[in-house]
C-alpha cells in the first residue's frame, strides 16, 4: 500500500480527521495513527503528538541533502544569452533573421541580437559567465547551472505560478508551503517561510507564495524590505506601549489564570498548546528583531555583501537560514524588473549591479560558516528571454528595437550548495540559446529535484483536498539526478 | 485506522497480435535494439504505471491502440505512425521522448523496425494496468435517506429528544455513560456562542441563573433563534462553504472589486434570520433568476459568481462554480473528473462535462438588477468533453445533464434552457441522497464541534463512514420532513441533552475514546476569528451591532467596531490576521476551517493596535471604581462571572506590582512640526506640530496639499517644504543629558526643476549652526563637536528658498551626543522617524489585557 503520509506529525494531523485535530491539530493528510500510537506507545501519546504546533521539526522520507532553501528570484526574466549562457553564433547574425524559424513568444520578435556583455571562464570548473555578474562568477565551482530550463507559456503571471506553485492558473500551495508543511521549521521564535520583495509585490502578488488548500500558517511571510526597522517588517512583533519587563510579568500572570483555569478544565492538549503559544510569542519578540537587524553585523560582512536594498535583504536572507528558517525568498523588486523589453543592455547591468556582489557574499558567507552543504541556493526567474530583438508593437514596449522578449522555450537557472553537484552545466539550448534541446528540464523537474534535495520523493509527498491526493508536480516531474552531487 | 480500499485491477482485454508471428532475427532484432529503448526513454510515461496521453507502449496493441488522440503505429507505414513523426523533434510539434532527441542510429533502429512491420514477440503478455475499483451502488451516502427510527436505551431517563437515544444507545454498546449537564452559566454561553457567535454578559446570566421556571432555557434558544445576530453567526457559516470574498483576485489592471459583494452576503444573513427553507435557500443560488421575482433574490447567485476570476479564464470560472455547488452542497468532488474519470467515485468526465455546459449557457449580464445574477444564453452551448481538461482537445458530445450517481437511471437531459433551473431542483430535492444529509452534518459540525462525517465536502467513497450513521440520516429526514428549515434542525440539536452534557472529559472517556467519537462528554470549542474579535469589542463595550452594508477594512490600523463578519476579504492578498486566525480560504471552497495554534495569533492579542485599543477601552469602562471593585467588574465584563479569591487577589497583586510607566522612555525625542522662519535672523520664531500622521507621514491633513498647511510634510527621510516662509518644515530633537553633540547627514534636492531648499541647523530656535542650499545635488551636512545642555533643542529647518517648485527634499541626521562618564547616545533621525507617541499601557490596562489573551475567554466549554 502507498502511504499517503510522510511523517508522524503529519499523520498526527492527520489523525485529526477523525476528531483530534479539532483539538488543535490540523485536518490533513490521512492517518497513520497506529504508526503514531507505535512511537508515542500510546493513544494518549499519539493525541498529545497531534496537538503539537504544526510548524514542528519533521522527518522526511529520505536523508535530507538541503535543509533549507534560499530562492532568489529575478522576477520578470532574465536572459539566458546575457548572463550564463553565452551564444558566439548570435554575434555572426547579429541584426539578421536567424536560420531558423523564430520561436512564438508573447511579442513579434525580429533579427538575432547579440549580447552586449563579455563572457569569461571561471574557477577551476572554467564555466564561462557574462561580465554583469562577475563576481558570483567566482563561486561558480560550487553552482549547477541548468541551461535547459523550459516552462509551458510566454507570460507572467502562469509563469509565475508554475515556477512558485507547480500549477499555471489554479489554486496550488507555493514549493515554500509545501516544505513547511513537511519539514515545519527549526526555529518556533521566526516564520517558518519569509518572503522578501522590496517595495511592494511582484506580479501575481502573495499568490505567489500562498499556501493553496494547506493551512494558511504555511503561507509566506512577507516583507517589504524597502523597510529597515523590525517593526515595520513583521506586524505586532514589538509592543512599544509596554517596556519588555512588565510583558513578562503579565505573561506570568496570564499564565497563573491560564493554569487555574486548566485544574477547572481538567487535562487538555489544545489548552496547553495555546498557553506555551504565548511563551512562543514572548520569545519570538526578541528573536526577530535581532535576526532582522543586519546592523549587527560585523563591518567586514557588511562590506562584503556591499550597499544597498539587495545586499541588506540577501544578508537577511543568510542571517535567517543561520537560525533554521525553513525556505527564505528573495525577490528583486515590486513588479517585474528584469523584464526588459527596452534599453536590455543598461537595465540587465544595473539589476546584476545591484544583486551580483551580495550574490557572491552570500554563496561566500554560507560557505565559510559551514552552511552551504545544507543550503541550497536557487537563482532564476520565471522564464529567460529570445536571444532575438523584441519588434516595435504599439503599447507594448518602447519601440527602441534594443531589447528581448519572454521565452519559456528556454533559460537558464542554477542551484548551489545543499547537496548540488557543483562546478556543472546540465543541459542545453539551441545554438542560438532560444529553446532548450538537450536534457531538458521543466520547471516540474526542478520541483522534483529541489524535494528530492530536501527528502522527499515528489510522488509521495502528497495531500488529500477535496477527494484527491494531491502533489507540487501534480502528474509530472523527475529528478535529475546529475544535478544531485 | 481508517479501512483502506483495496486495490483492484482491471484486466486489459487485448485482441491477440493481427500480424503473423515475428521471426527469431525479428525478434533478437527487437529485443536488442528497440525494447531497451523504449524502457529507458518511454516507459516512464507510457507503461503500466502511467499512461500519459492515455499511451502505453510497452506492448505492440496498445501501440496499435494508440493514445486518447488515436493510433500511434502503423506497422509496415512509416509516414503514417504518429511515434515517428514525434521522434523527429520538429521545433513545432511535440517532441519525444520530451528532453532530448534519440540518437540518429537509434532512430534509424526504429525506422527500421516499423518499416519490417514492428514484430513484437508473441509470447508477451502486457503487464495490468494499475487502477481501482470499488462497488459504489453500495456506498452508504449514495443510499436514499432513510427515516430510521430512534434505538431503545437501557437508560430511559437520561434522553430527552431522539438525538440522545441514537448518542446513548451507541455508548451503552460500548459500556460508557454521557456526562452530567454542565453548570448553567456555561450552558448559556455556549448556546449563544453557537447561535450568535458573541458571549453573554454578566447581567444576562445571572437573569439565565435566577430564572427558575422549566422553560427557561428554552425560552434562552427562541431569543436567540430569533436575534438578528442568528444570522450573522450562521450566515458566516455559509460564507465559508460559498469561498467568499470582495475581490475577484488576480485580473490583470482590471478593477478587482466586486462592489455588490456584500449584497450577497446580506441576502444570506436574511436568509437564515428568516428561516429561509433550505432547498429554498439552495435554488435561489442557483437560479434565483427562474425561481423568484423578488430583485432581492437574485443577490443569490453570488453564490456561483463571486468566485475567483483566474484572470478571466473561462474553464476555470466554471470549474470553480462547479466545484463550489458539488462539494459545497452534495460532498461530491466532482472537479476530479475535468480531466479523467474520477479514480474513486462514480463520475466519469462526461458528467462534468455535463455540468460544464449548463454553466457555459450562461451569462452575466451588465447592468442588470443585479451585478451578481446569471441569466441562460439564448442558444444554450452543447459540451463536449475536453480530453484531458484540455480546452483545445475537444472528444465526445454529451448532454447537459446532472450527475449519473445521484439521478440514476432516472437521468434525462436538460430541456429547460441552460439547464440551470431543472439542475437546482436536482440538487435540492429530498430524493437526493447527499444534499439534506450535507447540510445536516454541517449543522451538527457547528454545534457539536465534530461533525459525523468528519470530511464534511467529501462523501465520496473513499471518505470517513458517519461515527452514527442512523443519527445522520435521522437528521437529514426531518430536515427535509420539517419544510427544510434549519431553525428546527438547530432548535433539536441544542434542546438535547447531548449538546447540554459537560465538556469535561473524565479519565475513564479518555482511556476509552480519546477522540470522543461517542460522545460522553461535549468537545471544548476555541473560538473563531469572528467570534473572537467580536468578544474583544464587546468586552471593550465596543461593539457596533448595526446590521448589514457594505464590507468594512478590518485588518492593519483599521478602527472599525463592526461585527467580523461585515470585513473586506480580498482574496488576492488576504490580510496577515485572517490566515493567522484560520479563517476558511476564501480561494476555493473551504470543507472546514483548521484550527492551529501559533504563536503569530498570541502576537496579534499582546501587540497588535487593535488588540491594545481594546484592552485600553476596557479598562477605562471602571475607572472610577475603587480597585477592588474594579477587579471584580473587569472579570465580569470579560468572564461574565465574579473573580474567587485568589484570583482577585492575584489581580490586585499585579496591579501593586506594576510601575506607573514613564513615557519618557517610549518617547523618541524627535517631534515634527513647521514653523516661521526669520531669514534676516537666521531665527526661528515658531514651532507648532504637524497635525496629522498617515502612517508614513506628518502633514497637515490626509490629502496634500492641505488647505490650511499646504505642502508641508515630514517623512522618515525628508519631506517637503511648506507654502512660505511662514511653514518651514522643522524637524527637532530635544538633548536629554548635558553633553557634546556632532552630527552629521546629507540635504539632497533631486530634481533640477524649481530653484532647490535651504536647510539649517538651530539650537533652541536661535542660534543657528550651520546652513546649506541645494538644487538637484546632494550636501553634507556636517558639524563637528559643540556643547549642548539637557533641554536644548535641535532644529532641523527647511524652507522654499526662493519659490515654491519641486520642493521636495531627503535630509537624513545622525547625532552622536557624547555625555561625560555616561558614553555616546546616538539617534538617527529617519530610523526613529515614528507617528504619534501611542498611550503607554497602564498597569490596569495590562490586566485588562492580560483577561483578553486568557484561555478561559477563548475557549468554549
Amino acid at each position: 500500500m502507498q502511504t499517503e503520509t510522510i511523517n508522524p506529525a503529519l499523520d498526527a494531523a492527520a489523525l485529526s480527521r477523525r476528531d483530534l485535530l479539532h483539538r488543535c491539530g490540523m485536518g490533513m493528510g490521512a492517518l497513520m495513527l497506529s504508526q503514531l500510537m507505535a512511537e508515542t506507545g500510546s493513544v494518549r501519546g499519539a493525541l498529545q503528538a497531534a496537538t503539537k504546533n504544526p510548524l514542528e521539526p519533521r522527518q522526511s522520507h529520505f536523508p535530507v541533502r538541503a535543509k533549507r532553501v534560499i530562492h532568489l528570484f529575478m522576477n520578470g526574466g532574465p536572459s539566458q544569452v546575457d548572463t550564463f549562457d553565452p551564444k558566439p553564433l548570435l554575434d555572426k547574425y547579429h541584426g539578421e533573421k536567424l536560420p531558423i524559424e523564430n520561436l512564438r513568444t508573447e511579442r513579434p520578435t525580429g533579427a538575432a541580437y547579440r549580447s552586449p556583455y563579455k563572457f569569461q571562464k571561471y574557477g577551476e570548473s572554467g564555466i564561462p559567465v557574462s561580465e554583469i555578474f562577475s563576481k558570483t562568477a567566482e563561486c561558480v565551482d560550487d553552482m549547477a547551472i541548468v541551461r535547459s530550463m523550459h516552462a509551458d507559456v510566454p507570460n507572467h503571471e502562469p509563469s509565475l505560478l508554475l515556477m512558485n506553485c507547480g500549477d499555471a492558473r489554479q489554486i496550488r500551495p507555493s514549493l515554500g508551503s509545501w516544505l513547511t508543511y513537511g519539514l515545519g521549521t527549526d526555529n518556533q521564535n521566526l516564520p517558518a517561510f519569509v518572503v522578501m520583495c522590496p517595495g511592494g509585490y511582484p506580479i501575481q502578488e502573495s499568490q505567489n507564495w500562498q499556501s493553496g488548500f494547506l493551512p494558511g500558517i504555511y503561507q509566506g511571510t512577507y516583507l517589504d524590505t524597502n523597510n529597515v526597522e523590525v517593526s515595520k517588517l513583521i506586524s505586532n512583533i514589538r509592543n512599544d506601549r509596554l517596556p519588555r519587563e512588565q510583558q513578562r510579568k503579565q505573561i506570568d500572570l496570564l499564565q497563573q489564570l491560564n493554569q487555574r483555569h486548566l485544574d477547572r478544565s481538567g487535562h487538555d492538549p489544545q489548552l496547553e498548546a495555546r498557553i506555551q503559544s504565548y511563551e512562543l510569542a514572548f520569545r519570538m519578540q526578541s528573536e526577530a528583531a535581532d535576526a532582522f537587524d543586519v546592523s549587527r553585523e560585523p563591518k567586514h560582512i557588511l562590506d562584503m555583501y556591499g550597499p544597498g536594498t539587495q545586499a541588506r535583504q540577501i544578508l537577511i536572507a543568510r542571517r535567517l537560514v543561520e537560525r533554521g528558517v525553513r525556505f527564505v525568498q528573495v525577490w528583486h523588486g515590486e513588479g517585474q524588473p528584469w523584464d526588459n523589453h527596452d534599453d536590455i543592455e543598461v537595465n540587465h547591468r544595473r539589476l546584476a549591479g545591484q544583486c551580483d556582489q551580495a550574490i557572491a557574499a552570500l554563496l561566500k558567507d554560507l560557505k565559510q560558516r559551514g552552511l552551504l552543504d545544507e543550503t541550497l541556493v536557487v537563482w532564476g526567474g520565471e522564464f529567460g528571454r529570445t536571444p532575438v530583438v523584441e519588434m516595435p508593437k504599439e503599447g507594448s514596449n518602447q519601440g527602441k528595437i534594443n531589447g528581448r522578449d519572454h521565452n519559456h522555450w528556454g533559460f537558464t537557472m542554477w542551484l548551489a550548495g545543499g547537496g548540488v553537484r557543483g562546478g556543472t552545466i546540465y543541459g542545453a539550448t539551441d545554438e542560438f540559446g532560444f529553446r532548450a534541446v538537450e536534457n531538458k528540464v521543466h520547471v516540474h523537474d526542478l520541483h522534483a529535484t529541489i524535494l528530492r534535495l530536501m527528502g522527499f520523493d515528489h510522488e509521495q509527498f502528497t495531500y488529500r483536498y477535496a477527494g484527491r491526493d494531491f502533489r507540487l508536480t501534480d502528474v509530472h516531474g523527475r529528478v535529475i539526478h546529475d544535478l544531485i552531487a | 485506522m481508517r479501512a483502506l480500499i483495496p486495490r483492484f485491477v482491471i484486466l486489459a482485454i487485448l485482441t491477440p497480435a493481427a500480424l503473423s508471428a515475428a521471426t527469431p532475427e525479428q525478434e533478437e532484432f527487437f529485443e536488442k535494439k528497440i525494447r531497451p529503448v523504449l524502457v529507458e526513454s518511454c516507459y516512464e510515461c507510457h507503461s503500466s504505471k502511467k499512461q500519459q496521453a492515455g499511451l502505453r507502449v510497452d506492448h505492440i496493441d496498445f501501440l496499435k491502440k494508440g493514445s486518447e488522440n488515436g493510433p500511434v503505429l502503423k506497422p509496415g507505414d512509416l509516414a503514417g505512425s504518429r511515434i515517428w513523426e514525434v521522434l523527429q523533434h520538429d521545433p513545432l510539434d511535440t517532441q519525444m521522448p520530451p528532453d532530448s532527441k534519440l540518437d540518429a542510429a537509434v532512430l534509424a533502429d526504429i525506422k527500421r523496425w516499423i518499416e519490417m512491420g514492428a514484430p513484437w514477440p508473441a509470447s508477451d503478455v502486457p503487464a495490468t494496468t494499475e487502477g481501482a475499483a470499488v462497488d459504489w451502488t453500495q456506498h452508504w451516502a449514495f443510499q436514499p435517506i432513510g427515516r430510521p427510527q430512534p434505538p431503545e436505551t437501557r437508560n430511559t431517563a437520561w434522553p430527552r429528544t431522539q438525538i440522545d437515544r441514537f448518542v446513548l444507545a451507541k455508548l451503552e454498546a460500548s459500556g460508557m455513560r454521557p456526562s452530567d449537564e454542565t453548570d448553567r452559566a456555561t450552558l448559556l454561553r455556549r448556546l449563544k456562542y453557537d447561535l450568535l457567535g458573541l458571549p453573554p454578559s454578566f447581567e444576562e446570566i445571572q437573569a439565565f441563573l435566577a430564572d427558575e421556571s422549566p422553560d427557561a432555557y428554552e425560552k434562552r434558544v427562541e431569543s436567540y433563534l430569533n436575534a438578528p445576530q442568528f444570522g450573522e453567526r450562521w450566515g458566516r457559516h455559509w460564507l465559508d462553504v460559498a469561498r467568499y470574498a470582495d475581490t475577484k483576485g488576480y485580473v490583470f489592471t482590471e478593477d478587482r472589486n466586486y462592489y455588490d459583494a456584500w449584497r450577497f452576503r446580506d441576502w444570506v444573513i436574511a436568509a437564515f434570520n428568516n428561516d429561509l427553507p433550505y432547498d429554498r435557500f439552495i435554488k435561489l443560488q442557483i437560479a434565483a433568476d427562474q425561481f423568484s421575482e423578488a430583485p432581492d433574490d437574485l443577490h443569490a447567485m453570488g453564490f456561483l459568481t463571486l468566485g475567483r476570476r483566474f484572470i478571466n479564464n473561462k474553464n476555470d470560472i466554471i470549474d470553480d462554480r462547479i466545484d463550489v455547488m458539488s462539494r459545497g452542497l452534495m460532498g461530491l468532488t466532482v472537479t476530479c473528473a475535468r480531466c479523467h474519470d474520477h479514480k474513486f467515485d462514480p463520475i466519469p468526465t462526461a458528467d462534468y462535462y455535463s455540468l460544464y455546459g449548463v454553466f457555459d449557457s450562461c451569462d452575466e449580464p451588465k447592468n442588470e438588477p443585479s451585478t451578481l445574477r446569471l441569466v441562460d444564453k439564448e442558444r444554450p452551448s452543447e459540451p463536449r468533453v475536453f480530453l484531458r481538461g484540455n480546452a483545445r482537445n475537444g472528444g465526445p458530445r454529451v448532454p447537459r445533464q446532472f450527475l449519473e450517481v445521484v439521478a440514476r437511471e432516472d437521468r434525462k437531459p436538460f430541456t429547460q434552457g441552460s439547464g440551470r433551473k431543472e439542475l437546482a431542483e436536482a440538487v435540492a430535492n429530498g430524493d437526493n441522497p447527499l444534499t439534506a444529509r450535507v447540510w445536516a452534518n454541517r449543522v451538527w459540525g457547528h454545534l457539536i464541534g465534530r461533525e459525523l462525517v468528519r470530511t464534511p465536502s467529501d462523501f465520496g467513497v473513499r471518505s470517513d463512514p458517519p461515527t452514527h450513521p442512523e443519527l445522520l440520516d435521522s437528521l437529514a429526514g426531518r430536515l427535509i420532513d420539517s419544510g427544510w428549515s434549519t431553525k428546527t434542525l438547530i432548535r433539536e440539536i441544542v434542546l438535547s441533552n447531548t449538546y447540554r452534557q459537560s465538556s469535561r472529559m473524565t479519565p475513564d472517556d479518555e482511556a476509552r475514546d480519546p477522540e470522543n467519537l461517542l460522545l460522553a462528554h461535549m468537545n471544548r470549542k476555541r473560538a473563531d476569528f469572528e467570534s473572537l474579535r467580536d468578544s474583544l469589542l464587546a468586552a471593550a463595550g465596543n461593539l457596533d451591532l448595526t446590521l448589514g452594508g457594505k464590507s468594512v477594512e478590518i485588518s492593519g490600523s483599521s478602527t472599525a467596531n463592526r461585527r467580523t463578519v461585515y470585513a473586506f476579504i480580498d482574496r488576492q492578498n488576504l490580510p496577515e490576521v485572517f490566515r493567522v486566525f484560520d479563517l476558511a480560504s476564501p480561494d476555493t471552497h473551504a470543507p472546514r476551517r483548521y484550527e492551529t495554534s501559533v504563536p503569530q495569533q498570541a502576537l496579534y492579542l499582546m501587540n497588535s493596535p487593535f488588540a491594545l485599543a481594546q484592552a485600553q477601552k476596557l479598562s477605562a469602562r471602571y475607572e472610577a471604581l475603587e480597585p477592588a471593585d474594579r477587579v471584580r467588574e473587569l472579570f465580569r465584563a470579560v468572564y461574565a462571572r465574579d473573580p474567587s479569591s485568589d484570583e482577585a487577589a492575584a489581580a490586585k497583586d499585579f496591579i501593586d506590582a506594576a510601575p506607573e510607566p514613564e513615557s519618557a522612555d517610549i518617547a523618541s525625542g524627535w517631534e515634527y512640526g513647521y514653523g516661521a522662519v526669520d531669514p534676516d535672523a537666521s531665527k526661528l520664531t515658531s514651532f507648532t506640530p504637524l497635525p496629522h500622521f498617515t502612517g508614513s507621514a506628518w502633514q497637515g491633513g490626509p490629502q496634500l496639499p492641505d488647505d490650511g498647511l499646504g505642502w508641508a510634510m515630514l517623512n522618515s527621510a525628508g519631506g517637503h517644504v511648506g507654502n512660505d516662509l511662514q511653514h518651514a518644515v522643522v524637524r527637532r530633537w530635544s538633548v536629554p543629558a548635558d553633553g557634546r553633540l556632532a552630527i552629521r547627514g546629507e540635504l539632497r534636492h533631486n530634481t533640477d526643476q524649481g530653484d532647490g531648499v535651504r536647510g539649517r541647523i538651530l539650537i533652541s530656535g536661535d542660534g543657528q549652526r550651520g546652513v546649506w542650499e541645494v538644487q538637484n545635488r546632494r550636501q553634507r551636512t556636517i558639524l563637528s563637536g559643540f556643547d549642548v545642555r539637557a533641554g536644548d533643542t535641535i532644529e532641523f529647518v527647511t524652507d522654499l528658498k526662493g519659490n515654491l517648485n519641486h520642493d521636495s527634499f531627503e535630509w537624513k541626521v545622525r547625532l552622536t551626543l557624547d555625555v561625560a562618564g555616561v558614553g555616546i547616545v546616538e539617534s538617527s533621525s529617519d530610523r526613529e522617524f515614528a507617528g504619534p507617541t501611542p498611550l503607554p499601557l497602564k498597569p490596569w490596562d495590562q490586566l485588562a489585557q492580560t483577561l483578553l489573551l486568557s484561555n478561559e475567554f477563548q475557549f468554549i466549554d
